[in-house]
Parts: structure tokens; sequence; C-alpha cells
């Protein structure tokens, strides 16, 4: 076994953790709002399978990607109306949002299944930067979306700590009823930020589809991913920075099983090994909920509750 | 809100009114046919030659309509495992890796124990075996949310997964007690006869795919909600899920309380998957991994309402539309099967927003003048 390939399975880490990343800056958005939206999974599914299509059709990777965020906006919009303005229960609706988003992105799926990528996502070639040991792959392996990826978190988080909006943002996820009686449009920010995750979640899916998946193949294509980025803004306790660190942790854990099995190291059965990514997380979720560490968490208080004034 | 000079008002029902209770599931189910119609057209289906054809091979049909039997009895059991937790507000999404280790549990008794007994006792051997196997995946969670308060949604449903590779590691990954030993052919290894159940004929001599399991699926819901109407647990948990601070003072023990609400959900779920064990597979069948009928119970509880009884009734309905989209994948002008999923999923959403004009009395009024 050479130390060279674990090398390359933390690049690769890097690299999956893109996803995830936004993914779960999508969620925390959502969440910090105090809606919680559990269709993560539906999102990435119809980010991936809406610009798989349009890119097999068009060609353009930059109208794919419009097009899957738009669809992104127009499903968040579902739910938030269902959330937000009709008050349904928000558990519910997000796992309604993930088997429709499951049934519609196979319908829509079934005439491209099995197509190889019409576009393809490559990493910025960075000319002699790429060849220097280690931080050659690590640093400057990676495609474009990738750097803006960590740009994102890095906006996000300033936009969340340090500017005004963000400031009433956090404020309606922690206590609704202050920012109603300041002036504030508790529904109003709410909408805004369900649509911005879910454009972020619906374009997550996008990228998967074209920098990572091999072919359209129905559910499979993200395998779990989704639930993977809502355990991950636990793990980053509702902050945009933490969840890089968290995502490239469960990158790793994602990427392992391949690794293995392409050195053709086979200590476990690969279906054994296929379970590692989904205990890491749940380790992960148990050692976050002992309440040391949930002193430190800070979720949105009032997570999952719909405001309605009179009723407060 | 204030829109175009018209104010939406909404005032909370004391009580609804008993037409609202059939005509907000009967408007959810037409407005999602309706958006499954509009995705059908675009694709180049005519939507009512389709559905007629979905209604046939679902519903209609005797082949149909049995087929679709069989199909709910362990969505049946899913169904009620989904409405018995979340009525008490506790989300667990475990049903599908739930059902998964209750068709393995159910299997090790089949093999293990059914070939000393006789039928009568060995099927009820193997349906309490799955609950309990169902009951001690859920374990964790339940253990969990007791003692650390860890929410339940994300464990749950991570072990799906686990229990999924589970599956596929008895039957691909080795060749061990679980692996057919007769042939070098990936299949599970049959269960004792003992422990089968043969399919119900209706009174006629056709084979069907409808199992007694279904009548033992009912016959457990209805209890269920007799159960949970009259006895003391019943009260308790329905006091826990309107208000757990009143449950509190009252001396209700909520961490019991909670965690008994998910072992029962998890061993509901893994009776379902026994009866896969008892009527069709007879087996650890990966075939089950591919029908999702645990995320299915999720939406058949909540389209329920979380009633045991409506459970039964929403289970039938959800089996039709994917007995009948089988049927159309396999006609001469094939429709995608994922068409019965995006209508389960259209339906629940439907539901959902139904909700709101079920609880309150929507009006809309025209402001006259914004009073500040």
């Amino acid at each position: 076994m050479n130390s060279n390939i674990w090398l390359l399975t933390f690049a690769d880490a890097i690299s999956i953790a893109t996803t995830l990343i936004l993914a779960s800056l999508g969620a925390i958005l959502t969440e910090r709002s105090g809606v919680i939206n559990l269709g993560v999974e539906g999102m990435l599914l119809m980010g991936a399978v809406t610009g798989f299509v349009v890119a097999d059709s068009s060609g353009n990777l930059w109208l794919a990607l419009l097009v899957s965020v738009l669809v992104g906006v127009v499903l968040s919009a579902v739910h938030a109306a269902l959330t937000i303005g009709l008050r349904a229960n928000q558990i519910v609706s997000g796992l309604a949002m993930v088997i429709f988003g499951t049934g519609l992105s196979q319908f829509i799926g079934k005439p491209v299944e099995g197509l190889p990528r019409p576009v393809i996502i490559r990493p910025l070639n960075f000319g002699a930067l790429s060849d220097i040991p280690i931080l050659g792959p690590v640093v400057f392996g990676h495609d474009l979306f990738t750097y803006l990826t960590w740009l994102l978190a890095a906006g996000l988080s300033f936009y969340l700590h340090r500017t005004r909006p963000g400031l009433l943002l956090r404020a309606t996820g922690d206590a609704p009823a202050t920012v109603d009686a300041q002036g504030g449009s508790v529904a109003r920010i709410r909408w805004m930020h369900v649509i911005a995750g879910g454009a972020l979640m619906s374009f997550a899916g996008a990228w998967y589809m074209f920098a990572r998946a091999a072919a359209w193949s129905q559910a499979a294509t993200t395998n779990g991913i989704g639930w993977i980025a809502l355990a991950l803004v636990v793990f980053a306790s509702w902050r945009p920075l933490r969840a890089i660190g968290g995502a490239v942790l469960f990158g790793f854990t994602l990427q392992v099983p391949f690794t293995l099995q392409a050195e053709q190291i086979s200590i476990l059965p690969p279906t054994i090994v296929a379970m590692f990514p989904y205990l890491v997380t749940l380790a992960v979720l148990v050692a976050l909920s002992t309440p040391r560490a949930r002193r430190l968490l800070g979720a949105p208080k009032l997570l999952g509750q719909p405001f309605v004034r009179d009723e407060r | 809100m204030i829109v175009f000079g018209r104010r939406v008002r909404m005032e909370q029902r004391l009580t609804t009114p008993s037409s609202l209770l059939v005509v907000v599931p009967v408007l959810s189910v037409l407005f999602a046919l309706v958006v499954g119609g509009v995705f059908l057209a675009l694709t180049g289906h005519p939507p009512i030659g389709t559905y007629l054809d979905l209604l046939d091979n679902g519903y209609t049909s005797f082949y149909g309509i049995t087929d679709t039997l069989g199909l709910a009895t362990p969505l049946v059991c899913t169904g009620l495992s989904a409405a018995f937790a979340f009525r008490m507000n506790l989300y667990s999404i475990g049903q599908e890796g739930q059902m998964y280790l209750g068709m393995i549990g159910g299997t090790w008794a089949g093999i293990v124990l059914a070939d000393a007994l006789p039928t009568a006792i060995a099927v009820p051997v193997v349906l309490c075996c799955g609950a309990l196997s169902g009951a001690a995946w859920v374990a964790l969670p339940a253990l969990l949310r007791a003692r650390l308060g860890t929410s339940e949604i994300v464990s749950t449903l991570l072990l799906n997964y686990v229990a999924l590779n589970l599956v596929n590691y008895f039957i691909f990954g080795s060749t061990g007690f679980f692996r057919d030993p007769t042939t070098s052919f990936p299949q599970g290894r049959t269960v004792s006869e003992n422990a089968r159940l043969s399919p119900l004929s209706f009174f006629t001599d056709k084979v069907t795919n409808t199992y007694p399991t279904f009548v033992i699926a009912v016959v457990l819901a209805v209890s269920l909600f007799w159960l949970m109407k009259v006895s003391n647990y019943g009260y308790e948990t329905t006091v826990y899920a309107d208000s757990p601070n009143t449950a509190r003072y009252a001396g209700m023990n909520s961490t019991w309380l909670q965690s008994s609400v998910l072992l029962i959900s998890g061993a509901l779920a893994g009776v379902g998957g026994a009866m896969y064990v008892v009527g069709p597979a007879g087996k650890v069948d990966p075939g089950l991994l591919q029908i999702g009928l645990g995320y299915a119970g999720i939406v058949v509880a909540a389209l329920a309402r979380y009633n045991f009884v409506a459970v039964i009734l929403a289970a039938v309905l959800f089996a039709g539309l994917r007995t009948g989209g089988n049927a159309l994948q396999a006609s001469s002008d094939p429709v995608p099967i994922a068409i019965a999923v995006v209508l389960q999923g259209a339906v629940l959403l439907f539901a959902l927003g139904g909700e709101l004009f079920r609880r309150n009395k929507v009006t809309i009024v025209r402001v006259k003048q914004a009073v500040a």
C-alpha cells in the first residue's frame, strides 16, 4: 500500500465535500430562519437531473446550472408556501419534498438513464502548481466551483455574524416574536432564506452531477448525501465556516470504500465498509448531543415552529 | 398579510365540520392527479387514458386489486409505525430499516424455530421475531433520545442505510446463514414450509398475491385504534402529544413514554418485514429494498392524519398507485413507474396544505383602511 493513494483520497474528499458544503450551507440558511427543510435529498436529485437533461439537449453547462437553481427555487417555494403560508408540519412537508423529488427526478431522468454526462466540470489548470507534492492535488486540484464554495462559506459567515440582515435572520430563528414586534416581517425573512437555501441545495446536486457522478442513475446518484448534509448542519453547529471541516471529514468516509476497493484491500466486505459514512455520522451526532457539547452548539431556538402572531 | 387590499383572516376552528374530513383528502388526491397529469402530458402520455389504465390495473380488475392488497400488507404496518410515532411528535423515519430487520429476524425464526412447530404457532413466532428485531433496530435511537436528547430524525434515518447494507451483506457480500447454500446464485435461504401461508383465493381457483397477513394487518390496525382509545397508556400518550408540560405535571414519565412509543413503532415496522417473509418472499429478499415501503409508510400515515384505521385506506390507495404504475411500465406505451411516486408525493403535499383549511376557518376580507 502506498501513502500516495491516501493523499489522493484526501484530495478527493475535499472535492466531494463541495456538494456537502453547498447543501449544508443551504440548510444552515434555511434553519437559521427557524424553518427546517428535510427535503435536501429530493432537492439534490432534482437539481442533478434537471441539470443533466438541460445540458443533454443544449450542451451548455451554464444554462444547465441556471435551470437547476431555478428548480431549487420552485421546490423550496412550495415548502415555504406549505410551512410558512399554510403552517403545515415542517418535518412532514420536508419528507414529502424528498418523496416528490425522488419520484419526479426518476420520471424526468428515465429517458437519459445511463447516458454519459454531456458536459463535465473539470479541475482548473494551475500549471506547475499542481505538481507540487502534497499541496498540488490537495489545494490546486479542484474546479472553479469548489473554490467559489469556500468563498461562499466565508461570505455567509460574514453575512450571518457581521451584518444587519444576518442579525435579523438569526433573530428570526431564535425569537421571531421580537423581530415581529420590532417591525420586521418574519414571513418575508423566512421565505427569502428558505428559497435561497433551496437554490443552494439544488445547485449542489447539479455540481455533483457534472463534477463527480459518472452518469444519471436514478436515486443512486446521490445515495443519501442529502441526509448526511443535514447531519453536517448539526456538526457545524449552524455556522457556515465549520461546515467546511465537517464536510471534508464526511467526504473522507464517503471516499474510503472506493479507495479500499481500488487498492484491493479486503479487510472487510465492501457492503460493510459502505455502512461507515452513516455510522461515522451517527457517532458524531451522538458526541454532539452530550450536554456539554449541546451548550456550545447554539441551534436556532425556535427551529421547526411556525410563527403565528396572535398565538404567540 | 395584505394582498391587493384584501386580508386573509384565519380563525381556529374548535370543531371540524365532518364534511371537510372527506372533502380535503378527496381534493388532495384530485389536485395530485392534475399535477401528475401535467407531467404526463409534457412527456407525451395521454393523462386520462393513463389514469384509466392505472385505475384498472391498480384497483378495479381482479388481479389488480389482489396485487394491491398484497402490496398494501407491509405498507399498513409501516404506516401504523409512522402514525404511532408521529402522533407523539416523535419523527422516526427509520421504518425502512426496521422493516428490513423485521425481514431478517423473521427469516431467522422461520429457518431455526419453525421446523419443529405447527403453522398455527410458527407464523406468530416469525411475526413476533420480526417485531422484536424491528424494535431492536430502533432501540439505539430511542436510548439516545432518552439519555442525550439526540434528534431521532437523523439517527433513525442513518440506520436505514446501515440496514440496507446489512441485507446486501447477507445476500451478496457473504455466504453465511441467510444465503441459500444450494446454489451459487446470490439469493436467500428459504424458511421452513411451516412458517409460510398460502395466498388467499377469494373463492376462485385463481392464485393471487394477497396473503392472509393482510387480514392480520387490518386486525392489528383496528385493535391498535381501539387499544389507544381505551387504555391508560393511550390516554397518557395523547396527553403527552398535546402538551408535554401537562403530562409532566400530572406525573407521567416522559422518558418512558417517548422510548416505549419509539420501540412499539419499530416493532410495527418490523412486523411488516416479517409479513413479507410469511407471505410472498419466504426468505431475506433484496427485492424488498427496491420498493421503499418504509418511506411510503410515512406518507400513508400523514395522509391518514395518524388515524390507525384510516391508515388501511391510505395504504390501499398508495399500493394501488404502485401496482397500477407497474402495469403501466410494462405496457406497450411504457410510462415510468416513477409517476406513481410523483403522485404519492403530490398527494401528501396537497393534503398538508389542506390541513390549514381543516383546522382554520379561512375568510378573505377587504381592508378598508390600514389601522396601525
